[in-house]
């Protein structure tokens, strides 16, 4: 059966003709994009194509790609959100932002005293400290909370959590050990505020709830899907997952499944088992491959992040005098690492933040070439914030790409500029236009759940460069346009995962993956584009809408 | 009987290379009955014999000798959780540190966990490639934090380096940690006592007398009988020691009762011991120690 969907404007990505009206779908693939003449063609040969009305005044895109993202996301849905802005659920439920660290105590009271099991622990999460300057959460605000069980709040950051007095006795918090990340008042005291993964590990030991293993159950994955759906995705990245034996059947099972909505790529922890081995495992995991699900990728964390002091830069390291960050693996294991993946012919997705780690991933990189010459290896860079027009260049002429990071422009960018990078490099952050600029395969991401999975957010936050202070990143040269960013988020991120042929435009023969839009985001433009109504989504050919949208 | 003991966590670390493998496979033939874990980046390079090996899955490999080797595979968070989920609990964590871990970093797990305690941050500088790593461009400042957390610095590998270049090697470390104890290996040969301390978590077991003198040439063990005295005293006289006393442990009395003392570079741990201290007090230490009848003296 062949419908073919009429729409009041249909944006391919594919430059041969970029603008249509009518999308002809079969066997979950696109027979032919153009006007309602160019369809009628293709009934001598292929039978009557019914004519569909449904979006005649929608704006069709290829589907959206999220090329990093983990799914993770899905994960935190079943306790309460208690993040600064609305934040729609999986089952499309509108939790609203909270504005004060009073509004979030008083939230955690109300539901204190509406839950039927007053002694299990309370686990918030999405909490954003950025936007509460005056003071920060302490352990006195959770312990009004109560104090006969746990109450937890984690940040949207995930590098932090609060924790109740009740929970720092639990772990028998320990003062002799002056760890640098416990917060501690003037006195020496704990306020109840844990960075790193301390926060979660403490939290595990004390609750017994595992965190771990609701954050690869079947439950987690389904959430994730719906809320990349309701934002248009439909090709969605888990950007590290250390695939422990056997955990790809039950993971294929979940999204082969009709109504899972969803394609994923998954990228194999490529240092959770020595080259060798993972690179025989990477072999297995993808005799699982099907149409929905990819382990294509390798990825490897080698700093840590900006705003948390952990990324490495180059000299004079960070602005406030903070010590230069850490890496995460030696440098000479990441080299080895790169030199096993690319003489196996797999594609390794690196995550560097700092400047320092760019250059010394991109070294690595280089040897790995030599060593194994490989014209398409397309390994890329992920997040990659501070790199410099010289960074591009390199990456241009050893043909590695990247994804930048760009919603960070809009939630730490006023922190780049006074803290962490200051005003003259923080100018270059995520610089897609010099990506492009330099000959770079360009993608942008979220890296939900750190910053909310919306590509078209994303793709704003790369064409206005604004930060939620309201202050512009830049001088111009870094922006990029309305059609660059829709192109960063489609066939930019499709590139990235090799998916090119299949997915990232809309065009005879590949799959109808398709975004429906209440507008079409080039008549809307710069300023409007993260507010464009997403109603829902088509994947190979079926469609899910999303509830109450118009 | 004692109360909960918490278990602990010594943590190895130091450059890539530096020899912490081969002194973890060095302590793990010691380990004498001692339940010891090792979270350790890469089984292979362990090289355990196929007999050792009891029994094999997932990422944990059980010994014969009682021990558990996890492999961390880039996950501490995850490998913590299983190592505290074993049946029985281990008597003591050694965590092989990958070369750009900050140390520190890995203590704050045990500051939060109620069945943990860090005993002891232990940093080799291996002395053939110190004068590369202190400069190394992109790990410099991460090889200097590793020496400056370390609770026992460690030269390693001195069999490859000249005399002049260990010596100065040495001088360097004791002007810049004059209170950290430091001690010397070749391949990974070290006491399994001076590193974990004495059968740490068995105090009935302490032994009424070890030999004093020399373990081996680059360590050397007292013990004494001391008659009821003070904690605080006890703590006192061990610091006018450093940083030549590496490990102490004792099972004494004072007005407050019996307790247990253990002393591990100038970190001092105390609790209650429920039954008749013995009164036995064990030291080890550098060569540098005073000789036997000055100890006996000071205590
Ligand atoms: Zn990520």
């Amino acid at each position: 059966m062949s419908i073919i969907y009429q729409a009041k404007s249909i944006r391919t990505m594919n430059p041969h003709l970029p603008h249509a009206t009518h999308i002809a779908v079969r066997d979950g693939h696109i027979l032919a994009v153009g006007t309602k003449d160019d369809m009628d063609g293709w009934q001598a040969a292929w039978g009557p194509l019914e004519l569909n009305t449904d979006f005649a005044t929608r704006s069709l895109l290829p589907g959206f790609i999220e090329g990093h993202s983990h799914m993770m996301e899905g994960m935190f849905w079943d306790y309460h959100y208690v993040g600064f802005y609305d934040r729609e659920g999986p089952d499309g439920t509108v939790w609203p932002g909270l504005k004060s660290i009073d509004e979030v105590v008083a939230k955690l009271k109300e539901i204190q005293a509406n839950r039927k099991d007053k002694d299990a622990p309370l686990l918030a999460w999405g909490f954003d400290p950025i936007y509460f300057t005056d003071r920060r959460m302490n352990d006195a605000d959770l312990d009004s909370v109560s104090t006969d069980c746990a109450v937890i709040v984690l940040h949207a950051s995930l590098h932090i959590l609060n924790a109740n007095n009740f929970v720092m006795e639990a772990a028998d918090v320990k003062g002799a050990d002056n760890s640098e990340f416990i917060r501690r008042d003037e006195n020496g005291k704990p306020t109840g505020e844990f960075l790193g993964q301390l926060g979660f590990y403490m939290a595990m030991r004390t609750t017994g709830i595992n965190l771990l293993a609701i954050a690869s159950s079947p439950e987690t994955l389904v959430n994730f899907a719906n809320v990349a759906r309701q934002t248009g995705v439909t090709t969605a990245t888990d950007l590290v997952n250390p695939m422990p034996e056997g955990s790809e059947k039950p993971m294929r099972e979940t999204i082969d499944a009709d109504d899972f909505p969803m394609r994923l790529v998954v990228a194999f922890q490529g240092n959770s088992k020595e080259p060798d081995e993972a690179v025989a495992r990477m072999q297995e995991l993808q005799e699982s491959n099907s149409d929905k699900l990819r382990f294509s990728l390798i990825k490897m964390v080698a700093d840590g992040s900006i705003q948390g002091f952990s990324a490495r830069l180059k000299w004079p390291h960070y602005y406030n005098g903070a010590e230069n960050g850490l890496w995460y693996i030696e440098p000479e294991r990441l080299g080895e690492y790169l030199k096993a993946y690319t003489k196996a012919g797999m594609q390794v997705h690196v995550h560097t933040n700092g400047d320092e780690c760019t250059e010394v991933a991109l070294d690595k990189i280089e040897e790995a070439l030599r060593a194994h010459p490989w014209p398409d290896h397309r390994h890329t860079l992920q997040h990659c914030q501070m790199a410099t027009r010289a960074h591009f260049k390199r990456m241009k002429s050893l043909g590695v790409g990247v994804n930048l990071f760009s919603n960070h422009l809009y939630y730490w960018g006023d922190a780049h500029i006074n803290i962490t990078m200051g005003p003259e490099r923080a100018a270059r952050l995520d610089d897609a236009g010099g990506a492009l600029a330099e000959g770079v395969p360009l993608a942008i991401h979220s890296d939900a759940p750190v910053t909310a999975l919306a590509p078209l957010f994303t793709a704003w936050c790369a064409v206005n460069r604004r930060s939620s202070g309201g202050v512009t990143l830049g001088n111009g040269t870094q922006n990029i346009s309305v059609e660059e960013a829709l192109y960063a988020i489609t066939m930019g991120a499709a590139y990235s995962l090799k998916m090119e042929n299949e997915v990232g435009s809309l065009e005879t023969g590949k799959r109808a993956d398709i975004a429906i839009l209440a507008e079409d985001p080039i008549d809307v433009g710069a300023e409007g584009l993260k507010d464009i109504s997403v109603i829902g989504t088509m994947l190979g050919g079926i469609v899910h809408l999303n509830q109450g949208r118009d | 009987m004692p109360t909960l003991r918490k278990i602990p966590l010594t943590i190895i670390s130091g450059f890539l290379g530096s020899g912490k493998t081969s002194l973890l496979n060095h302590l793990l033939t010691q380990a004498d009955g001692r339940r010891i874990t090792a979270m350790v980046n890469d089984f292979g390079a362990l090289n355990i014999d196929a007999e050792l090996i009891a029994e094999k899955h997932g990422n944990q490999i059980a010994l014969t000798n009682g021990c558990v080797c996890c492999s961390i595979g880039d996950d501490l968070m995850r490998t913590f959780i299983e190592v505290m989920q074993q049946d029985p609990l281990p008597e003591h964590i050694i965590i092989e540190a990958s070369g750009v871990a900050e140390p520190t970093r890995i203590a704050g797990f045990a500051s939060v966990d109620p069945q943990m305690r860090l005993d002891g941050i232990v940093t080799l500088v291996d002395a053939s490639a110190h004068h590369l790593h202190s400069k190394d461009p992109h790990l410099a400042d991460n090889y200097a934090k590793q020496i400056a957390a370390a609770h026992l610095l460690v030269i390693s590998k001195t069999d490859l380096a000249d005399a002049e270049t260990l010596a100065t090697l040495r001088d360097e470390l004791r002007a810049a940690y004059p209170q950290v104890p430091l001690a010397e290996t070749m391949h990974g040969h070290m006491p399994i006592d001076a590193v974990l301390g004495l059968n740490a978590d068995a105090p009935h077991d302490l032994p009424s007398g070890p030999p004093s003198g020399p373990m081996d040439h680059n360590f050397v063990q007292w013990a004494g009988h001391l008659s009821p005295v003070p904690r605080h005293e006890v703590i006192k006289r061990l610091e006018t020691l450093r940083p030549h006393v590496l490990r102490a442990k004792g099972i004494l009395t004072d007005c407050d009762g019996a307790y247990v003392i253990h002393y591990a570079a100038g970190r001092v741990e105390i609790e209650p011991f429920d039954g008749d201290a013995s009164g036995h007090f064990v030291l080890i230490g550098t060569p540098a120690l005073p000789d036997n009848e000055a100890l006996a003296q000071l205590f």
